[in-house]
């Protein structure tokens, strides 16, 4: 169902909507960025639509919504644990099309993996409707398009930000009850047909291929390039590893609780296990796990790429590392290892 | 030629005087080092059309157009009218009464800067646009000060060896929830700063607050932005640097987490201090001279008379130079040698 709205009657019903529903949406925090005098775009509540930054792309993923950074799980006591409790609010979200297409990457991991419910993101996952916020030009670093994930259908409401108002494709019938005052308004959402860049999903016929790959010398410039600090991996919309601490509230009783915070393969000391025994080593050893994780193995194993194109990862690399050209060289080996004769491999 | 030339007065013209008989050396204020780049086709001309074709880069970022003919002085004055009105007048606010005949004085040297935070990711602060600010408070004005704005503490800029240097800092807030423990910061403190962050047992950050010099490494290096500046932009403020034959030494700490707005005030009590240390006859003696004459205590008092502090701010009690004595005991001698400030006070020259 299609209206248009002033930005007036659009606080209106935001306001009418915040009565039962938190309402998030990228949101400028001026000079937190990286260098001085520059800002970050961040998920966070919002009051008015004119809060909602529209024309430019979010710093961060809204996965922060759903899977925040650092998140208290339970409490527990010497002999028993009690999950953390939450309100009886419902949550909206303002994303774009990749982003929606990004939280059916990180379910197949948080719901039914292994026939695995992660309780504490289906919890909060079924209180969420999504707004999709239509995005047709892109930028620079975008490549949904190569990634197929430039096209949503499963929102709650679509909508396009005009100068003086919103126009909106409203799905959901309990959000349709907002509107009723609202005159109808024919609003088809559109998608963005071509990205800037422009990704050829690399194909890696087999496991010869595969090994070969991983022993290819493309990934000894990461050993200077890559500093290792997980930037695009926080920033990324579709990773998904955390670790988890006990915090204990008192030296010599074991009453405390329990925290999961955000981790990340990027990262020196992640592979450290038990023991100190550790897989992967060097950065060129981390970035291909990285690399073949988001366009390859995962693909493997649930049929459809990790990766949704959103370019977060080069947009925060500090090192200029692009996560496309990343991608364009691993065709280029697989293309060179294709192409060698047999005999050699 | 037969010359017959007050040398005085063409250097406080901005002319200095050549090896060569009748030549001089034109140094034009680049105030913050920064400037429209037009300027350079401007000083182009000035170096093809009066100098000897030669351009120097001024050791205190002026524009230094070497071989002018002391009979060329009023016309390359008439033409950097332009620049005297577009630089100081637009760009800088400065009070100019006449702008026909050059610079009118070379008393506050042209404050320096690195390019700070219009471009440097290190930058906490915009180093020219505070240069630009002070300049109004020190030009034209005949007492001799050395002013320098550096961007971070990495001080490219060179507040350590100026009279007054000026160093970008940030105060930086800890976003706990954000912070995913990776221990990068701590890292990144200790090697390039101070070493007061630490990860706790609970996998997030405890701060030292008391040594943190406000460089940013930290804000730089996280990858989930947990820690990030606060908006207003803060300064340490360096004092008493100076080179030269007798007695060199490096700046120490005047003030430090100081807001912009008491650096101006600070700027505006210049004159009035270096007049009472000189008892109202400018001459030509360096900014670090006139603090010795009158000791720390005297300066602070001066220095920040009607300053309203901000919260933050600290200040020197008092200040240790350590100096390079070029000749045993330099500064020991007959009471009678003994610079004076204050009314009444004689030249040491
Ligand atoms: S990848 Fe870029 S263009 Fe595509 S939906 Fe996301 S933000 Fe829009
Ligand atoms: S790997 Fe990069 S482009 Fe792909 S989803 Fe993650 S952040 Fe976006
Ligand atoms: S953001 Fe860049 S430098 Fe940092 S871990 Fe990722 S690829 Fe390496
Ligand atoms: S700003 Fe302070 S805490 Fe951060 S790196 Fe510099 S000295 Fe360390
Ligand atoms: S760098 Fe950032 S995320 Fe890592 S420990 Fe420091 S504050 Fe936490």
């Amino acid at each position: 169902m299609g209206f248009s709205l002033s930005l007036e009657k659009a606080n209106a019903i935001l306001n009418e909507l915040k009565k039962e529903y938190r309402i998030y949406a990228p949101k400028r925090f001026e000079k937190q960025g990286r260098y001085s005098d520059t800002d970050i775009i961040r998920y966070d509540e919002i009051d008015s639509i004119e809060e909602i930054v529209t024309g430019e792309k979010s710093t961060y993923s809204p996965k922060e919504v759903l899977f925040p950074i650092t998140q208290t799980i339970l409490y527990f006591t010497e002999d028993e644990y009690r999950e953390t409790k939450m309100d009886d609010k419902k949550i909206l979200i303002f994303m774009r099309p990749c982003d929606i297409n990004a939280r059916k990457v990180q379910e197949r991991i948080y719901m039914g993996n292994g026939g695995f419910d992660d309780f504490y993101y289906k919890r909060l996952r079924e209180k969420v409707k999504f707004v999709m916020m239509e995005c047709t030009k892109g930028w620079d670093t975008c490549f949904c398009v190569s990634m197929g994930t430039n096209k949503a259908t499963n929102y709650a409401a679509a909508v396009r930000f005009l100068e003086d108002g919103i126009l909106l494709d409203v799905k959901d019938e309990e959000l349709q009850g907002y509107f009723a005052d609202v005159a109808k308004a024919p609003f088809e959402v559109e998608f963005i047909e071509g990205n800037e860049t422009v990704v050829e999903l690399p194909q890696i016929p087999d496991k010869k291929v595969l090994n070969a790959i991983k022993a290819h010398p493309m990934w000894d410039e990461y050993n200077s390039r890559c500093i290792a600090c997980g930037a695009c991996t926080i920033a990324c919309g579709t990773c998904t590893c955390f670790t988890t601490t006990d915090l204990f509230y008192t030296q010599n009783a074991n009453v405390g609780e329990r925290r999961r915070t955000y981790s990340s393969c990027q990262i020196d000391g992640f592979d450290e296990m038990a023991g100190g025994l550790i897989f992967r080593k060097s950065y060129a050893d981390t970035m291909r796990y990285k690399v073949l994780h988001k366009v390859h193995d995962y693909k493997e194993r649930f049929g459809e790429n990790m990766c949704v194109g959103c370019g977060r990862c080069t947009d925060r690399c500090p090192q200029f590392i692009s996560f496309s050209h990343t991608i364009e060289k691993l065709n280029h080996a697989i293309k060179e290892i294709c192409e060698q004769p047999v005999s050699q491999s | 030629m037969n010359h017959d030339i007050d040398i005085k007065n063409t250097r406080i013209n901005c002319f200095r005087q050549s090896k060569i008989k009748g030549e001089f050396l034109l140094q034009m204020r680049v105030p913050g080092g920064t400037l429209d780049a037009k300027y350079l086709e401007f000083v182009q001309h000035i170096c093809k059309t009066w100098g000897n074709g030669l351009f120097h880069f001024g050791m205190r970022q002026c524009f230094n157009v070497p071989g002018i003919k002391y009979e060329s002085i009023p016309a390359v004055n008439a033409y950097i009218k332009e620049y005297l009105e577009g630089v100081e007048v637009g760009m800088c606010n400065v009070k100019m009464d006449d702008t026909e005949h050059g610079f009118p004085t070379i008393g506050g040297r042209n404050i320096m800067s690195c390019i700070g935070n219009e471009h440097c990711i290190k930058a906490n602060v915009n180093t020219f646009a505070l240069a630009r600010k002070i300049e109004p408070l020190i030009f034209p004005g005949h007492y001799h000060v050395k002013i320098a704005v550096a961007g971070c503490p990495n001080d490219c800029g060179k507040a350590h060896f100026n009279d007054f240097g000026m160093i970008g800092i940030a105060k930086m807030e800890y976003h706990q929830e954000r912070c995913i423990g990776c221990g990068a910061c701590v890292d990144a403190c200790s090697h390039h700063a101070t070493g007061v962050l630490k990860l706790n047992e609970f996998n997030k950050i405890d701060k030292d607050d008391c040594c943190c010099v406000g460089c940013g490494e930290c804000t730089l290096i996280c990858p989930a932005s947990a820690w990030t500046r606060l908006p207003t932009k803060f300064f340490r403020v360096l004092l008493g640097a100076r080179t030269g034959k007798q007695e060199a030494r490096m700046a120490k700490t005047f003030l430090t987490w100081v807001t912009e707005d008491v650096i101006l005030q600070l700027f505006a009590n210049w004159p009035k201090f270096s007049a009472w240390v000189l008892d109202y006859k400018p001459e030509y003696l360096h900014g670090g001279h006139l603090i010795d004459r009158a000791g720390y205590q005297k300066f602070k008092e001066i220095m920040l008379d009607g300053v309203k502090l901000n919260p933050e701010a600290k200040v020197a009690d008092n200040i240790y130079w350590a100096e390079t004595e070029y000749r045993r005991d330099i500064h020991v001698k007959p009471l009678a040698e003994h610079k004076k400030a204050g009314p009444g006070a004689t030249s040491g020259h």
